[in-house]
Protein backbone atom coordinates (compact mmCIF):
# COMPACT_ATOMS: atom_id res chain seq x y z
CA UNK A 1 0.00 0.00 0.00
CA UNK A 2 1.36 3.41 -0.91
CA UNK A 3 0.99 6.01 1.84
CA UNK A 4 -1.04 9.11 1.02
CA UNK A 5 1.02 12.17 0.15
CA UNK A 6 1.29 14.99 2.67
CA UNK A 7 -1.86 17.12 2.39
CA UNK A 8 -1.83 20.94 2.33
CA UNK A 9 -2.54 22.75 5.61
CA UNK A 10 -6.34 23.29 5.23
CA UNK A 11 -6.68 27.01 6.06
CA UNK A 12 -3.73 27.88 3.81
CA UNK A 13 -4.75 25.65 0.92
CA UNK A 14 -5.34 27.17 -2.49
CA UNK A 15 -3.76 27.53 -5.89
CA UNK A 16 -0.67 29.10 -4.33
CA UNK A 17 -0.14 26.33 -1.75
CA UNK A 18 2.75 24.54 -3.53
CA UNK A 19 4.64 27.85 -3.69
CA UNK A 20 3.99 28.60 -0.04
CA UNK A 21 5.02 25.08 0.99
CA UNK A 22 8.25 25.31 -0.99
CA UNK A 23 9.13 28.69 0.55
CA UNK A 24 8.29 27.85 4.16
CA UNK A 25 9.30 24.19 4.41
CA UNK A 26 12.23 23.96 1.95
CA UNK A 27 13.71 27.38 1.11
CA UNK A 28 13.61 28.80 4.64
CA UNK A 29 15.20 25.85 6.52
CA UNK A 30 17.95 25.69 3.86
CA UNK A 31 18.63 29.39 3.38
CA UNK A 32 18.65 30.30 7.07
CA UNK A 33 22.08 28.69 7.55
CA UNK A 34 23.57 30.63 4.66
CA UNK A 35 22.23 33.88 6.16
CA UNK A 36 23.51 33.05 9.64
CA UNK A 37 26.90 32.24 8.13
CA UNK A 38 27.08 35.69 6.52
CA UNK A 39 26.47 37.24 9.94
CA UNK A 40 29.28 35.12 11.40
CA UNK A 41 31.72 35.53 8.51
CA UNK A 42 31.69 39.32 8.87
CA UNK A 43 33.53 39.08 12.15
CA UNK A 44 35.82 36.10 11.74
CA UNK A 45 39.47 36.03 10.65
CA UNK A 46 40.15 33.92 7.55
CA UNK A 47 43.21 32.27 9.15
CA UNK A 48 41.71 31.58 12.54
CA UNK A 49 41.73 28.05 13.99
CA UNK A 50 37.96 28.32 14.46
CA UNK A 51 37.54 28.60 10.70
CA UNK A 52 39.88 25.64 10.16
CA UNK A 53 37.68 23.61 12.49
CA UNK A 54 34.53 24.73 10.70
CA UNK A 55 36.07 23.71 7.37
CA UNK A 56 37.02 20.30 8.75
CA UNK A 57 33.45 19.73 9.99
CA UNK A 58 31.98 20.85 6.64
CA UNK A 59 34.34 18.52 4.75
CA UNK A 60 33.46 15.58 7.01
CA UNK A 61 29.73 16.37 6.68
CA UNK A 62 29.96 16.27 2.90
CA UNK A 63 31.83 12.97 3.01
CA UNK A 64 29.09 11.76 5.35
CA UNK A 65 26.38 12.73 2.84
CA UNK A 66 28.25 10.73 0.17
CA UNK A 67 28.33 7.65 2.40
CA UNK A 68 24.67 8.06 3.36
CA UNK A 69 23.49 8.38 -0.25
CA UNK A 70 25.36 5.12 -0.96
CA UNK A 71 24.15 3.04 2.03
CA UNK A 72 20.59 4.48 2.06
CA UNK A 73 20.02 5.50 -1.57
CA UNK A 74 16.94 7.26 -3.02
CA UNK A 75 14.61 5.89 -5.72
CA UNK A 76 15.96 3.73 -8.54
CA UNK A 77 19.45 3.67 -7.02
CA UNK A 78 18.16 1.40 -4.24
CA UNK A 79 17.56 -1.30 -6.86
CA UNK A 80 21.33 -1.49 -7.53
CA UNK A 81 23.23 -3.90 -5.22
CA UNK A 82 25.29 -2.24 -2.48
CA UNK A 83 28.61 -3.62 -3.74
CA UNK A 84 28.06 -2.01 -7.16
CA UNK A 85 27.38 1.37 -5.50
CA UNK A 86 30.52 1.03 -3.39
CA UNK A 87 32.55 -0.13 -6.40
CA UNK A 88 31.45 3.00 -8.28
CA UNK A 89 32.81 5.22 -5.48
CA UNK A 90 36.01 3.15 -5.37
CA UNK A 91 36.52 3.64 -9.12
CA UNK A 92 36.14 7.41 -8.71
CA UNK A 93 38.59 7.46 -5.79
CA UNK A 94 41.10 5.31 -7.68
CA UNK A 95 41.21 7.76 -10.60
CA UNK A 96 41.51 10.75 -8.23
CA UNK A 97 44.33 9.03 -6.31
CA UNK A 98 46.13 8.48 -9.61
CA UNK A 99 45.77 12.08 -10.79
CA UNK A 100 43.77 14.74 -8.93
CA UNK A 101 43.25 16.84 -12.06
CA UNK A 102 41.31 14.07 -13.82
CA UNK A 103 37.90 14.89 -12.32
CA UNK A 104 35.91 14.26 -15.48
CA UNK A 105 37.58 10.87 -15.89
CA UNK A 106 36.95 10.06 -12.22
CA UNK A 107 33.22 10.87 -12.51
CA UNK A 108 32.91 8.92 -15.77
CA UNK A 109 34.73 5.91 -14.26
CA UNK A 110 32.34 5.83 -11.30
CA UNK A 111 29.28 6.18 -13.56
CA UNK A 112 30.60 3.49 -15.93
CA UNK A 113 30.97 1.02 -13.04
CA UNK A 114 27.51 1.85 -11.70
CA UNK A 115 25.59 1.79 -14.98
CA UNK A 116 27.63 -1.17 -16.31
CA UNK A 117 27.07 -3.11 -13.10
CA UNK A 118 23.34 -2.33 -13.11
CA UNK A 119 22.94 -3.45 -16.73
CA UNK A 120 24.76 -6.72 -15.98
CA UNK A 121 22.95 -7.51 -12.73
CA UNK A 122 19.41 -6.15 -13.08
CA UNK B 1 36.55 36.79 -15.51
CA UNK B 2 32.86 36.16 -16.06
CA UNK B 3 33.76 34.15 -19.14
CA UNK B 4 36.33 32.16 -17.17
CA UNK B 5 33.66 31.36 -14.57
CA UNK B 6 31.21 30.21 -17.22
CA UNK B 7 33.89 28.18 -19.00
CA UNK B 8 35.01 26.43 -15.80
CA UNK B 9 31.40 25.67 -14.90
CA UNK B 10 30.65 24.24 -18.34
CA UNK B 11 33.87 22.20 -18.32
CA UNK B 12 32.09 19.70 -16.03
CA UNK B 13 30.49 20.91 -12.78
CA UNK B 14 27.39 22.54 -14.33
CA UNK B 15 26.58 19.35 -16.22
CA UNK B 16 27.00 17.19 -13.16
CA UNK B 17 24.70 19.34 -11.00
CA UNK B 18 22.30 19.65 -13.91
CA UNK B 19 22.10 15.90 -14.44
CA UNK B 20 22.00 15.36 -10.67
CA UNK B 21 18.88 17.54 -10.36
CA UNK B 22 17.08 15.69 -13.15
CA UNK B 23 15.94 13.29 -10.42
CA UNK B 24 14.34 16.14 -8.45
CA UNK B 25 12.13 16.98 -11.43
CA UNK B 26 10.75 13.45 -11.50
CA UNK B 27 10.17 13.43 -7.71
CA UNK B 28 8.15 16.68 -7.97
CA UNK B 29 6.01 15.17 -10.70
CA UNK B 30 5.37 12.06 -8.57
CA UNK B 31 3.63 14.19 -5.89
CA UNK B 32 1.60 16.12 -8.44
CA UNK B 33 3.28 19.51 -7.96
CA UNK B 34 3.56 21.74 -11.04
CA UNK B 35 6.77 21.90 -13.05
CA UNK B 36 7.33 25.53 -11.93
CA UNK B 37 7.72 24.31 -8.36
CA UNK B 38 10.38 21.81 -9.42
CA UNK B 39 12.38 24.46 -11.29
CA UNK B 40 11.83 27.10 -8.55
CA UNK B 41 13.12 24.62 -5.97
CA UNK B 42 16.36 24.39 -7.93
CA UNK B 43 16.72 28.18 -8.11
CA UNK B 44 15.53 29.10 -4.61
CA UNK B 45 16.63 26.11 -2.51
CA UNK B 46 19.75 25.33 -4.56
CA UNK B 47 20.61 22.25 -2.52
CA UNK B 48 20.03 18.80 -4.00
CA UNK B 49 19.55 16.95 -0.69
CA UNK B 50 17.00 19.54 0.57
CA UNK B 51 15.01 19.23 -2.63
CA UNK B 52 15.12 15.43 -2.55
CA UNK B 53 13.97 15.42 1.11
CA UNK B 54 11.17 17.91 0.35
CA UNK B 55 9.55 15.99 -2.51
CA UNK B 56 10.34 12.49 -1.24
CA UNK B 57 8.87 13.30 2.23
CA UNK B 58 5.68 14.68 0.70
CA UNK B 59 5.40 11.46 -1.29
CA UNK B 60 5.83 9.49 1.95
CA UNK B 61 3.16 11.55 3.75
CA UNK B 62 5.48 13.09 6.36
CA UNK B 63 4.28 15.93 8.61
CA UNK B 64 5.21 19.44 7.41
CA UNK B 65 7.08 20.14 10.64
CA UNK B 66 9.12 16.93 10.19
CA UNK B 67 9.93 17.90 6.61
CA UNK B 68 11.15 21.35 7.64
CA UNK B 69 13.18 19.87 10.51
CA UNK B 70 14.83 17.23 8.31
CA UNK B 71 15.74 19.85 5.71
CA UNK B 72 17.04 22.16 8.43
CA UNK B 73 19.35 19.48 9.76
CA UNK B 74 20.51 18.36 6.34
CA UNK B 75 21.28 21.99 5.50
CA UNK B 76 23.22 22.72 8.67
CA UNK B 77 26.34 21.99 6.62
CA UNK B 78 25.81 25.31 4.82
CA UNK B 79 26.68 27.19 8.00
CA UNK B 80 30.30 25.93 8.18
CA UNK B 81 30.60 25.83 4.39
CA UNK B 82 29.46 29.43 3.93
CA UNK B 83 31.54 30.69 6.84
CA UNK B 84 34.55 29.02 5.19
CA UNK B 85 34.08 30.55 1.74
CA UNK B 86 32.81 34.07 2.56
CA UNK B 87 36.23 35.45 3.59
CA UNK B 88 37.46 34.64 0.07
CA UNK B 89 34.64 36.66 -1.47
CA UNK B 90 34.41 39.58 0.95
CA UNK B 91 35.53 42.97 -0.31
CA UNK B 92 35.82 46.26 1.54
CA UNK B 93 32.56 48.18 1.28
CA UNK B 94 30.56 45.19 0.03
CA UNK B 95 26.87 45.51 0.87
CA UNK B 96 25.07 43.03 3.09
CA UNK B 97 22.64 42.36 0.27
CA UNK B 98 25.53 41.33 -2.00
CA UNK B 99 26.91 39.01 0.66
CA UNK B 100 23.51 37.37 1.16
CA UNK B 101 23.26 36.91 -2.60
CA UNK B 102 26.73 35.33 -2.76
CA UNK B 103 25.86 33.06 0.17
CA UNK B 104 22.74 31.83 -1.63
CA UNK B 105 24.92 30.18 -4.28
CA UNK B 106 26.85 28.14 -1.70
CA UNK B 107 26.19 24.49 -2.42
CA UNK B 108 28.65 21.66 -2.84
CA UNK B 109 29.74 22.47 -6.38
CA UNK B 110 30.39 26.18 -6.14
CA UNK B 111 31.80 25.69 -2.65
CA UNK B 112 34.32 22.95 -3.47
CA UNK B 113 35.34 24.56 -6.75
CA UNK B 114 35.45 28.01 -5.14
CA UNK B 115 37.69 26.94 -2.26
CA UNK B 116 39.99 25.32 -4.80
CA UNK B 117 40.16 28.10 -7.40
CA UNK B 118 39.46 31.42 -5.61
CA UNK B 119 42.60 31.63 -3.44
CA UNK B 120 44.82 31.73 -6.55
CA UNK B 121 42.83 34.62 -7.99
CA UNK B 122 43.20 38.38 -7.38
CA UNK B 123 40.53 39.33 -4.78
CA UNK B 124 38.80 41.91 -6.99
CA UNK B 125 38.05 39.31 -9.69
CA UNK B 126 36.66 36.63 -7.39
CA UNK B 127 33.05 37.85 -6.99
CA UNK B 128 32.47 38.14 -10.74
CA UNK B 129 34.05 34.74 -11.33
CA UNK B 130 32.04 33.09 -8.55
CA UNK B 131 28.71 34.59 -9.70
CA UNK B 132 29.34 33.60 -13.32
CA UNK B 133 30.33 30.08 -12.28
CA UNK B 134 27.37 29.57 -9.93
CA UNK B 135 24.76 31.14 -12.24
CA UNK B 136 25.91 28.95 -15.11
CA UNK B 137 25.51 25.88 -12.90
CA UNK B 138 22.05 27.11 -11.83
CA UNK B 139 20.88 27.76 -15.40
CA UNK B 140 21.97 24.31 -16.60
CA UNK B 141 20.40 22.72 -13.51
CA UNK B 142 17.07 24.49 -14.04
CA UNK B 143 16.91 23.00 -17.52
CA UNK B 144 17.89 19.61 -16.07
CA UNK B 145 15.11 19.78 -13.46
CA UNK B 146 12.59 20.78 -16.13
CA UNK B 147 13.60 17.91 -18.41
CA UNK B 148 13.61 15.44 -15.52
CA UNK B 149 10.02 16.39 -14.68
CA UNK B 150 8.90 15.12 -18.07
CA UNK B 151 11.50 12.50 -19.00
CA UNK B 152 12.99 10.53 -16.10
CA UNK B 153 10.08 8.10 -15.72
CA UNK B 154 10.74 6.96 -19.29
CA UNK B 155 14.36 5.92 -18.61
CA UNK B 156 15.56 2.34 -17.94
CA UNK B 157 16.45 1.64 -14.29
CA UNK B 158 20.21 1.47 -14.92
CA UNK B 159 20.26 4.99 -16.38
CA UNK B 160 17.94 6.41 -13.71
CA UNK B 161 20.22 4.89 -11.05
CA UNK B 162 23.24 6.37 -12.84
CA UNK B 163 21.68 9.85 -12.69
CA UNK B 164 20.83 9.46 -8.99
CA UNK B 165 24.38 8.25 -8.22
CA UNK B 166 25.93 11.24 -9.96
CA UNK B 167 25.57 13.36 -6.83
CA UNK B 168 27.64 11.17 -4.43
CA UNK B 169 30.22 10.38 -7.13
CA UNK B 170 30.69 14.04 -7.95
CA UNK B 171 30.75 15.10 -4.28
CA UNK B 172 33.53 12.59 -3.66
CA UNK B 173 35.54 13.70 -6.71
CA UNK B 174 35.19 17.38 -5.68
CA UNK B 175 36.29 16.61 -2.15
CA UNK B 176 39.37 14.70 -3.35
CA UNK B 177 40.22 17.46 -5.81
CA UNK B 178 40.16 20.02 -3.00
CA UNK B 179 42.50 18.17 -0.61
CA UNK B 180 45.05 20.50 0.97
CA UNK B 181 46.65 18.49 3.77
CA UNK B 182 46.35 15.34 5.83
CA UNK B 183 43.64 16.96 7.98
CA UNK B 184 41.35 16.99 4.92
CA UNK B 185 42.13 13.33 4.23
CA UNK B 186 41.24 12.41 7.81
CA UNK B 187 37.99 14.42 7.55
CA UNK B 188 36.94 12.65 4.35
CA UNK B 189 37.89 9.12 5.45
CA UNK B 190 36.29 9.48 8.90
CA UNK B 191 33.22 11.18 7.45
CA UNK B 192 32.73 8.32 4.98
CA UNK B 193 33.25 5.71 7.71
CA UNK B 194 31.21 7.29 10.51
CA UNK B 195 28.11 8.32 8.55
CA UNK B 196 26.85 4.75 7.92
CA UNK B 197 27.52 3.88 11.57
CA UNK B 198 25.60 6.93 12.79
CA UNK B 199 22.86 6.24 10.24
CA UNK B 200 22.47 2.80 11.82
CA UNK B 201 22.41 3.92 15.44
CA UNK B 202 21.25 7.54 15.57
CA UNK B 203 17.77 8.41 14.35
CA UNK B 204 15.67 11.51 13.84
CA UNK B 205 17.92 13.13 11.24
CA UNK B 206 20.71 13.80 13.72
CA UNK B 207 23.07 11.14 12.30
CA UNK B 208 24.86 13.32 9.74
CA UNK B 209 25.43 16.17 12.16
CA UNK B 210 26.98 13.84 14.75
CA UNK B 211 29.19 12.14 12.14
CA UNK B 212 30.32 15.50 10.79
CA UNK B 213 31.09 17.02 14.17
CA UNK B 214 33.02 13.99 15.44
CA UNK B 215 34.96 13.35 12.21
CA UNK B 216 35.63 17.05 11.61
CA UNK B 217 36.85 17.67 15.15
CA UNK B 218 39.24 14.71 15.01
CA UNK B 219 40.47 15.87 11.58
CA UNK B 220 41.03 19.37 12.98
CA UNK B 221 43.74 17.99 15.28
CA UNK B 222 45.50 16.38 12.33
CA UNK B 223 45.94 19.67 10.46
CA UNK B 224 49.52 20.78 9.93
CA UNK B 225 50.72 23.27 12.55
CA UNK B 226 51.17 26.79 11.25
CA UNK B 227 54.59 28.31 11.85
CA UNK B 228 54.49 31.10 14.41
CA UNK B 229 54.73 34.39 12.53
Amino acid sequence: MTPAITQPIPWLDGPLWPYLALLVFAVLPTEIWRWLAVAFARRIDADSPALEWVRAVATALLAGIVAKLIVAPPGALAAVPLFVRVAALAATLAVMAFDRRKMLLAVLAGEAVLIGGSVLLL
Amino acid sequence: MALAGMRDALSLPAWVVGFGLVGVGSLARDVGYPVEIAVLSTILVWAGPSQVIFFASIAAGAAWSAIALAIGFASLRFLPMTVAIMPLLQRPGQSLRMQLLLAHYVAVTAWAEGLRRLPGMPPHQRVVYFLAFANTCMAVSSVGTFLGYYLLGELPVALAAGLLCLTPIFFLASLSAGLRHRGDIVAIVLGLALAPVCHRFIGGGFDLIVAGLVAGTIAFFFRPRKRAS
